[in-house]
């Protein structure tokens, strides 16, 4: 899996790597502030303003939408990530009115939407394609929900003109939507849904029509208008990365249920299954045996290294059961002298080794056949003494960076 | 081959982009392609601008008891060729004392507008249907509007004149329901001539409306609603718009034909429905004015081209992608 997350611009170098090195961060747009360390909501005594609860979606043969609850407060950009089918977009077309729920209630402000028509909710929706008009001008389009309001004018154009300036568009009013370039029509396209001032934003896939580099510059461009208008929005995307830039909380989701709701840096770090933990990141897997647990200390045995693996906490699960072993690749140090430590490491081959620029992946093949991945950033890339191919290497990790996953 | 170079390049200073630049590489074509271009230039050449050069110079003329029955136009005497143009038949429409030819042009036009919008009204929701059928569906309806059409034209007709005349299925039923007790006029009116129009040009409205209604962009619907657009808003505001190409022609489709639409009214509607259709036959075969006649068909065509090519011409100038 593809791993440029901002996770591996960590600090960390061969020689001096120590555990609270690595800086997780969600990308800095905040200046000073790690937002993966923000409180959450609730701790923020923040007041819901969507509720959903048990909504569930059938189609003539699936279910899209399996009795899902979810509360989101004010002010916060939620995320609902999941690959495709998943029924994020099924959910997010519940709460925009496009299809109607099987079951369930949608509560927003304190009221059940369910049997509300899309044009009599106070929300309003980012369309992937962005669905701009393409008879109307750009003004004409960032008008178009107000006048259906049937407000004055002055009023309207007012609103317009405030519009435009939060996106920066003034100079292309006139413009029709095919004269504009794919990063301005999403502009447009926000300005145009942000116009009707909504309680609740919805985006859809909002970078999916974007070409990659314009799509990281236009993330943070999003998130600073959405934070300076204070909307609430909720955002459906497949892209991981995207979720973790723009999202306060995200909602990973599978075959139309939750499978772990939280801040990126909660979920990153400790994902609450097998599914999320691959999910989000890359990550190194293995299939372990609890050989014993106390309140201190868990030692597990795992048939690809040599070495036990050590926890500092308990596992609830009674000893000699199964469970998995996640390692994030940027939490496996590579070296060639041979730690000092018990347990928590293992030896193998350099196999392959990928740059990518930022950050190389060590590919290295342990005695079991495993293939285990380090990345390394490449601060030090050209640096003497790093291994290189068919080098016998020892790879060792902090007890804390080992996430313990019964299910 | 050349390098292809765009029309527009950015300056230093200069913001934004300008609206992409409408660029038709200058192609060679081939003398291969040019003889297939050529086929439907000649089919048009020979059976449309030479009928419309030969109906435009015998409109110049003027009757005579001959074969062919007018005066030619071009004459030689005495080695000096002499062309004498009589302009009488166009000053004769527009002149004529009972205002014969200009009251049949305004109700031509009339019935066929009218006729246009009833099949626009009709067909839009026939189209939609057949737009948002499942495929195996949509055959099925498909099948239901063409086939009407295997059957000759005029054989419909005269199934519509047994349906609508005195004692006809309509009528009968009527009456035995008891809903009325002496049949319905409803042969030989406006009304006949409006179903008829209206049963036979349905298809050429629907074809196009349906060939737009499947290119629209559902996401535009779905954002007109979004943006606070009750239904009959948002099919103004956003589907209609969407389909404007259809909706033009399929009224062009109809429209044009439904002027000079002869068999329709000469078997429906009544002695008092005089289209242009009908003038025409008069003047050609009972009247045997073969110039007047044709300066009539002159006159119809340029009332019909004008407000086309102007509006044609309209759509170029406000035009872009819609």
């Amino acid at each position: 899996m593809e791993n440029t997350t901002p996770q591996n611009q960590s600090n960390t170098t061969l020689s001096n790597v120590k555990p609270g090195d690595t800086v997780v961060s969600k990308q800095a747009h905040l200046p000073g502030e790690l937002p993966g360390k923000k409180a959450s909501p609730m701790e923020q005594n923040k007041k819901p303003i969507l509720q959903i609860q048990g909504l569930t979606k059938n189609f003539t043969n699936f279910t899209a939408v399996n009795n899902v609850d979810l509360t989101i407060y004010e002010g916060e950009i939620f995320a609902l990530l999941g690959s495709s089918g998943c029924g994020k977009s099924t959910l997010l077309r519940m709460l925009a009115g496009f299809e109607h729920p099987s079951a369930g209630h949608i509560i927003l402000d304190g009221e059940d939407i369910v049997d509300l028509p899309p044009y009599k909710r106070t929300l309003n929706m980012m369309f992937q394609s962005y669905a701009l008009f393409p008879y109307m001008t750009v003004r004409q389009n960032i008008a178009f929900g107000l006048k259906q309001e049937k407000l004055p004018k002055d009023v309207i154009n007012e609103r317009v003109d405030k519009m435009l300036k939060l996106v920066h568009m003034e100079e292309y009013v006139d413009r029709k939507p095919y004269q504009l370039s794919g990063g301005q029509r999403q502009r447009v396209a926000l300005a145009r849904s942000l116009a009707k001032e909504p309680r609740l934003l919805l985006l859809d896939e909002p970078m999916g029509a974007l070409d990659k580099k314009l799509r990281e510059q236009m993330r943070l461009e999003l998130v600073d208008i959405i934070n300076s208008v204070g909307v609430t929005c909720l955002m459906v995307t497949h892209d991981q990365e995207e979720a973790m830039t723009m999202a306060d909380r995200i909602a990973i989701m599978d075959r139309g249920e939750f499978v772990q709701i939280g801040g990126p840096r909660e979920i990153y770090e400790n994902p609450n299954c097998k599914f999320s933990a691959e999910f989000i990141g890359s990550v190194n897997m293995f299939e372990c045996t609890l050989t014993t647990s106390s309140l201190e200390r868990s030692i597990i045995a795992c048939n690809d290294f040599e070495r036990p693996i050590e926890l500092q906490h308990d596992i609830d699960i009674a000893d000699g059961m199964p469970l998995s072993i996640a390692l994030r690749p940027e939490k496996v140090y590579i070296s060639h002298e041979e730690p000092e430590e018990e347990t928590n490491w293992c030896s193998g081959i350099v196999e392959n080794i990928a740059y990518l620029g930022d950050i190389s992946i060590y590919y290295v093949r342990l005695p079991s056949g495993r293939i285990i991945t380090s990345t390394l950033p490449n601060v030090d890339r050209f640096k003497v003494g790093l291994p290189t191919w068919d080098d016998r290497v020892y790879l060792s990790w902090d007890p804390e960076s080992c996430i313990a996953l019964t299910f | 081959m050349a390098a292809v170079t765009y029309g527009s390049v950015k300056r230093p200073g200069s913001k934004g982009h300008r609206p992409p630049p409408r660029f038709v590489p200058a192609k060679k074509i081939s003398w291969r392609e040019r003889a297939i271009i050529l086929v439907p230039y000649l089919w048009m050449i020979l059976f449309f601008l030479i009928p419309f050069l030969i109906i435009f110079k015998i409109s110049f003329s003027i009757t005579e008891i001959a074969i062919p029955p007018y005066s030619p136009i071009i004459t030689f005497e005495e080695g000096a060729m002499q062309i004498i143009l009589h302009l009488e038949n166009y000053t004769n429409i527009f002149t004529d004392p009972d205002g014969t030819y200009l009251r049949s042009y305004l109700k031509s036009i009339q019935v066929a507008a009218f006729s246009t919008v009833l099949c626009l009204i009709i067909g839009y929701p026939i189209a939609w249907a057949l737009a948002t059928s499942k495929s195996a569906t949509r055959n099925i309806l498909f099948l239901l509007i063409i086939m009407p059409s295997w059957t000759s034209f005029v054989v419909r007709i005269y199934a519509w004149m047994t349906i609508l005349k005195r004692n006809g299925i309509i009528n009968d039923i009527l009456m035995t329901l008891g809903i009325i007790d002496s049949p319905i006029h409803m042969l030989q009116t406006d009304l006949a001539v409006y179903i008829g129009i209206v049963y036979c040009y349905l298809p050429y409205m629907v074809l196009p409306l349906f060939s737009a209604l499947m290119k629209v962009d559902n996401s535009l619907i779905e954002a007109a609603q979004d943006l606070g657009c009750r239904p009959i808003k948002t099919f103004f505001k956003a589907l209609v718009p969407q389909t404007r190409s259809g909706i033009i022609a399929g009224s062009m489709l109809v429209f044009i034909p439904a002027i000079g639409e002869y068999v329709i009214p000469e078997l429906l509607g009544g002695k008092d429905s005089i289209l242009i259709g009908r003038i025409l036959w008069q003047e050609f075969f009972n009247n045997r004015d073969w110039p007047l006649a044709s300066a009539v068909a002159i006159t119809m065509l340029a009332i019909m081209a004008i407000p086309i090519i102007w509006f044609f011409k309209n759509q170029r100038k406000s035009g872009g992608k819609a």
